[in-house]
Order: C-alpha cells, then structure tokens, then sequence
C-alpha cells in the first residue's frame, strides 16, 4: 500500500515535469477538439498520430494519447448534447436525455454536468486503477500461456458477440480481422503466410492503416456517399451553470454511473455500450416521480449525469487489462498497445516491473489531465462548440490529409494508401450493412498474439488440448467463454416464450 | 435517426448477399493460401497453418449463416443505415479520385501539394453531395489555398517538429 503510494508519488514527479505537463495539455486540447467534431475519435487520432513514435519518448507519448484517450470522451458528449450526433458510441446514450435538454433551452446544465461527471467518475476509477492495477499486475504474473490464451478468447467473444446487434455479423468481424493478422511473418516459427509475394505484406497490416481505413476513411466516403442531405440541426448554447436541484440530481447519479461503468471497462468484456445504456436504465427506474416524466420528453439531468459518468469510468477501466494483462478491450486500448509495441515495450504483467516509471507517469498524468479537461470543458466550452461551425465538406477533407500523414508517415509507402482507400471502402460496406468494425481491429491486433498463446500453451500440453481444460483457471475462464456466448440467447428465447 | 426526409427504404438483400458471399471468397482464399503453409508444428502439435485453417473454416460458417439468413428475410437485428436510401455516386467518386489521386502522386509532387489536390477533389465531390454547386474556378482555388494552408503546416509540423518522414520535392524540405 505505502508502496503504491510512493511509486504514484514518483509517477506525479515523472508527470508533473514542464514538458510532460505540456503534452498532457495538448492530449487533452487535441482529445477534446476531436471528440467534438464529428467524424474523428479517439482511436483514429491516436492511429494517425503514431508515426510520433518515431521521435517522441514513450513516457511523453502515452501521457500524450491517454489525454486524447479522455479528451475525447469529455468533447463527445458536448456534441451529443448540442447536435444529436454522438461522436462516440460511448455519449450514444448521453445524446438521448441531452439532446432533449438542450432543446428544452437546458443546454448548459447538460453540459455542467456531464463534464462534472466525467471528472468525478474519471477521478474515482483512477483511484480505483491506482489501488487494483498492481494487485491485479502480481496476481496476472503467475499465468501462464493457457490462461493468457482463454482470456484474449474471452475478449475476442465479448467484443464481437455481446457488443454490436447480431452476434454473427460481429464474429464475421472478428474473423475478418483475425485473417488480416494471419497475414507476415508467424511469430514461433517464422513462417511467411499469405503474403502473395508482396513485399509491403511482409511486416504484415498495420493496425495504423486498419484503423484510420475503417474510420476516419470511411467516415468521408460514407458522408460523400449518403450523408449529404442528412439535415444538421444545432441547439442554442446556454450558460454552462447548474442549478442547486440539478446539483442533488446530479451526484448520485454520477456515483452509480461510476459503480456501473468501472467494472465493464476493467473486464475483458469491455466497450463503454453495455455501462451506459445500464446507468440510463438505473437512472430511469431510480428517478422520483415528479422527475421520471422529464426522461424523453424535456430531458432529465439524471440520463445524462449518470450515463457520462459510466462511460469515462469505463474508459479508464480499460486500461486495467491493458496496463495488467496486456490485453486491449477497446479500439483505442489496441490502437495504445500498439504504441508500446512500436517502443518495443510489451504491455503484460511485467510492465509493472520493467516499466514502472512509465505506468506510473501515466496514471499521475490521469489524474492531472481530469483537473484539466475540467477546466477546458467548464469555463471555456464556448470555444470547442465554435468547431462545429467548420462546413462538412471541409472538415472530412481535411481528415484525408491528416489520414494521410498517419498511414504514409508509418513506413513511408504510397502502397499503404491504396490499401487504405480499399479499406475505407470495405468500412463503408460495413457501416452499411450494420457489421461492427471493432471487432475487426481487436482480432487484428489480438490475434497473433493469441495465436502465439495458443501454441506455447499447447507445447506446454505436449500437443494436447487438454491443457486447456486441466488447469483451473483456464477451464474457468473458457466456461465463462461459453457462458457470455449463450445466456443472452437463451435470455432472448426465454422472453419470446 | 429519425430526422431525415421520408423515402421508400432500400432494398438491402443484394448487398447482404454480395457480403454473404464475400466472406465465403475471402475463406477460400485463406483455404487456398493454408494448403501452401507447412504444418510442421514442433512439440506444440500445430504449425502455423493451423489457425489459417480455422479461420477459413469460421469465415466460411460465417459467409453460410449470413447467407441462409438473407434468404430467410434479411440480415437480422439490422439497423437501418443512417443517411440516404441511395447513394450518391458521382459524390463518391470525386473523393475517391482525390484519395487515389493523391496515393499515386505523393512521392511524385510531394506532400504539400498531393494533399491539397485529394483536397480539393474531396471538398469538390462533399459539397456536390450536398446539393450544392460543385464550385467554378474561383471556388476551386479557394479551396486550394484552403487544402495549402492546412497541409503545408502540417508537413512542416510533422517533419521539422516530429522528424516523421514524408516526401517534399525540394532539397531544404519545406515545400
């Protein structure tokens, strides 16, 4: 316990350096532009913004993509609020009670109070990362390839099968990006797969490319495509201000909002979907009768405090399994694991050890960049709204270029960009027909990795695949497996009897 | 969601169909592939064409499943697809123009001026999509300048400041 809190204290020393100060701001400045337009979010600015690795100091760059991390999610829920287009599946849910309020001439307390609650949840589920990550660390060192391989399964099911509306669109998903991972050079054996004689498919597909593809690519195209005669309806701004009642509202809504959201972000059944639209139903059913009947009409503050608050306290949840198991759970989880791969630093149960300076920076610059996402969000949100002035056409041609930079800056090859707009294509097919595109980057990035568990945990089972059921804590986790793959659907079947 | 003008709901079958069936291409390709990778496994007993097999073996249920639901009356638990019933092609193909365009010249003309070309194209082809006036000359080097001013400090930002590679077509690296 003292041991944590003097590694945090080293952490705050590491974080709270003038240049690292600086960077926590520009990730929190550029998370919060960026979570408010539309168009762009968290995964796909890290994405593009990989190439930095290059130059940048790890320590520096992950306090710089944490900030965009949560910038993001502070930025998305004021456009959910304001315009009704949620920059994030996370705010999806904000838009419902927000929307309403703001059209209702309430738009400043919405937006008081999802901003509060994102710092007070995003607070809490630090704290809680602080105490439970290196506990979590200690306990994760002792598994062995069998575990690892049953729990990246786990987040492979959970991703694919429970997020997202059809179970198997999402596992075509999954499979699709578990086959693009297939593509290079197998890590055990160093044998060259599916590379057609293609020189650029040698070092495989980068999760750079993937990502700004499907998304910020995509999100052009689609526009061009279908948007274009999508009216766009903006509420008036208010002061940002919340009354005393709102205040009362508000705070139990934003702890419950935090006790919902923790836990589903540190479980590898991850995604910041499930939280949220629970925290709205807890909210909904908890509401006193005079107030229930603002919810989907004029709008109740409770629908939004409650949902904003589960959705960051999700987001940070995310970074347990990553920091602790090395295991991304989200989009932008895997996009951050990337990045420590590009530092050749392997996020796993050793990063507690071998890293401690960097984990420790980077939960210190946690707890900064709350403060200051606080302050950007409050005070100055009048500014971010002035982004949502910028004209469409614009804005998506400019995400081209900065898609550009991601993708040509990560090995200078005008070949990824091809690749890019094939993939942007694919990403508006996808979009089309309601595939999730999650679960497409989470095979992507996961897949080697569990492919490479698999066989050391075999080698370990002397070719057999009983090894998977002989040790405990990979039987356990393999019936949890089955378990999320089933219980929804016989939940589903007991309800249409 | 509920927002946009009220038009007949388009037929989706064809494409969910077409995606049925690419998943199956897409799993007979990594079937293909699997049967060239050798399979010697070591003491794991399996190489590294045993999940290529899986996969393809998984992707294929997949595409039968998407299939058999298409003909059985569509994709399930569909969502219907935010924006218009149809597409706007002509839209389209000027922001992939711009995409393409600035895939195949960027080594060629440098960063700078590649991108302010795909932006160009793109603006060109969203504003279309908007019913607006495409834009004559004037509005074209508007947009040019505009497509100038945002690429041109992000070179400068990303090579000077970053030391991230991009190509320029002069010596000192500014343009």
């Amino acid at each position: 316990m003292m041991d944590t809190f003097t590694q945090l204290l080293g952490g705050f020393a590491t974080a709270g350096t003038p240049i690292n100060l600086l960077w926590a701001f520009a990730g929190c400045a550029l998370g919060t532009a960026i979570g408010v337009l539309p168009g762009l979010g968290p995964a796909v600015t890290v994405a593009m913004l990989l190439p930095i690795t290059g130059q940048v100091e790890p320590t520096a760059s992950m306090i710089f993509f944490a900030g965009i991390y949560y910038g993001a999610m502070y930025g998305g829920s004021t456009t959910s609020i304001l315009l009704n287009t949620p920059g994030e599946t996370g705010t999806m849910v904000t838009a419902l009670e927000g929307f309403k309020m703001a059209k209702s001439g309430r738009a400043g307390a919405a937006l008081a109070s999802a901003a509060i609650g994102s710092f007070v949840a995003g607070t809490i589920a630090t704290v809680l990362v602080t105490l439970f990550a290196p506990v979590l660390a200690q306990f994760a060192v002792q598994l062995g390839p069998p575990e690892y391989f049953c729990l990246m399964l786990l987040a492979f099911t959970t991703v694919s099968a429970v997020l997202g509306q059809s179970t198997l669109r999402g596992l075509t998903a999954l499979f699709f990006g578990l086959a693009l991972g297939l593509i290079g050079i197998d890590q055990i054996t160093a044998q060259v797969r599916y590379t057609a004689g293609v020189l650029e498919f040698m070092d495989g597909i980068e999760v750079v490319l993937v990502a700004v593809g499907l998304f910020a690519v995509a999100e052009a195209l689609y526009n061009a495509l279908y948007e274009g005669r999508s009216p766009a309806m903006m509420n008036k701004m208010t002061r940002a201000h919340m009354t005393r009642s709102e205040w009362r509202r508000s705070w139990p809504a934003w702890l419950r909002g935090t006790a919902i959201g923790f836990p589903f972000g540190t479980i590898p059944a991850g995604g910041t979907e499930i939280p949220t639209f629970l925290s709205y139903a807890t909210e909904r059913k908890l509401a006193s009768p005079e107030h229930k009947a603002e919810f989907g009409t004029t709008g109740a503050i409770e629908g939004v405090a409650g949902p904003e608050a589960a959705n960051n306290a999700a987001v940070t949840g995310t970074l347990v399994p990553l920091l602790t198991l090395g295991i991304p759970t989200s989009v932008t989880a895997a996009i951050l694991l990337s990045a420590l791969q590009n530092y050749g630093i392997n996020a796993g149960p050793q990063l507690f050890q071998t890293s401690s300076a960097l984990v420790w920076a980077l939960i210190a610059s946690l707890y900064i960049g709350n403060v200051m996402l606080l302050v950007l969000n409050l005070p100055m949100v009048g500014l971010w709204v002035k982004l949502l002035k910028i004209p469409r056409p614009q804005l998506y041609a400019g995400i081209l270029i900065f898609a550009t930079v991601g993708v040509y800056g990560m090995r200078q090859s005008s070949f990824d960009l091809f690749l890019m707009y094939g993939l942007g294509l694919l990403g508006v097919v996808m979009r089309r027909y309601d595939f999730p595109t999650a679960p497409v980057i989470v095979g992507l990035i996961l897949g080697p990795m569990a492919e490479a568990q698999m066989r050391n945990a075999l080698s370990i089972g002397e070719g057999s695949f009983m090894v998977f059921l002989e040790r405990p804590m990979s039987a356990t986790l393999l019936a949890v497996v089955v378990l999320v793959l089933l219980v929804p659907r016989l939940l589903a079947r007991r309800v249409a009897v | 969601m509920d927002s946009f003008e009220p038009q007949a709901p388009a037929n989706h079958r064809p494409g969910q169909l077409a995606l049925g069936i690419g998943a199956l291409i897409v799993a007979a390709v990594l079937a293909w592939g699997a049967m060239d990778i050798p399979s010697d496994a070591g003491y794991a007993g399996v190489g590294p064409n045993f999940l290529p097999w899986v996969i393809s073996a998984a992707l294929g249920l997949c595409g039968v499943m998407l299939i058999r639901e298409v003909l059985t009356g569509g994709y399930r638990q569909m969502e219907e697809p935010s924006g218009a019933a149809r597409g706007d092609w002509r839209a389209l193909a000027w922001v992939s123009a711009g995409v393409l365009l600035n895939a195949s010249l960027i080594t060629t003309i440098g960063f700078i001026l590649s991108c302010s070309l795909c932006f160009v194209f793109a603006v060109r082809g969203l504003r279309a999509s908007e019913g607006k006036p495409a834009g004559n000359l004037s509005q074209t080097a508007k947009d040019a300048v505009t497509g100038m001013l945002i690429a041109a400090p992000v070179y400068w930002l990303f090579t000077k400041l970053l030391a991230v590679n991009l190509p320029g077509i002069t010596a000192g690296g500014w343009i």
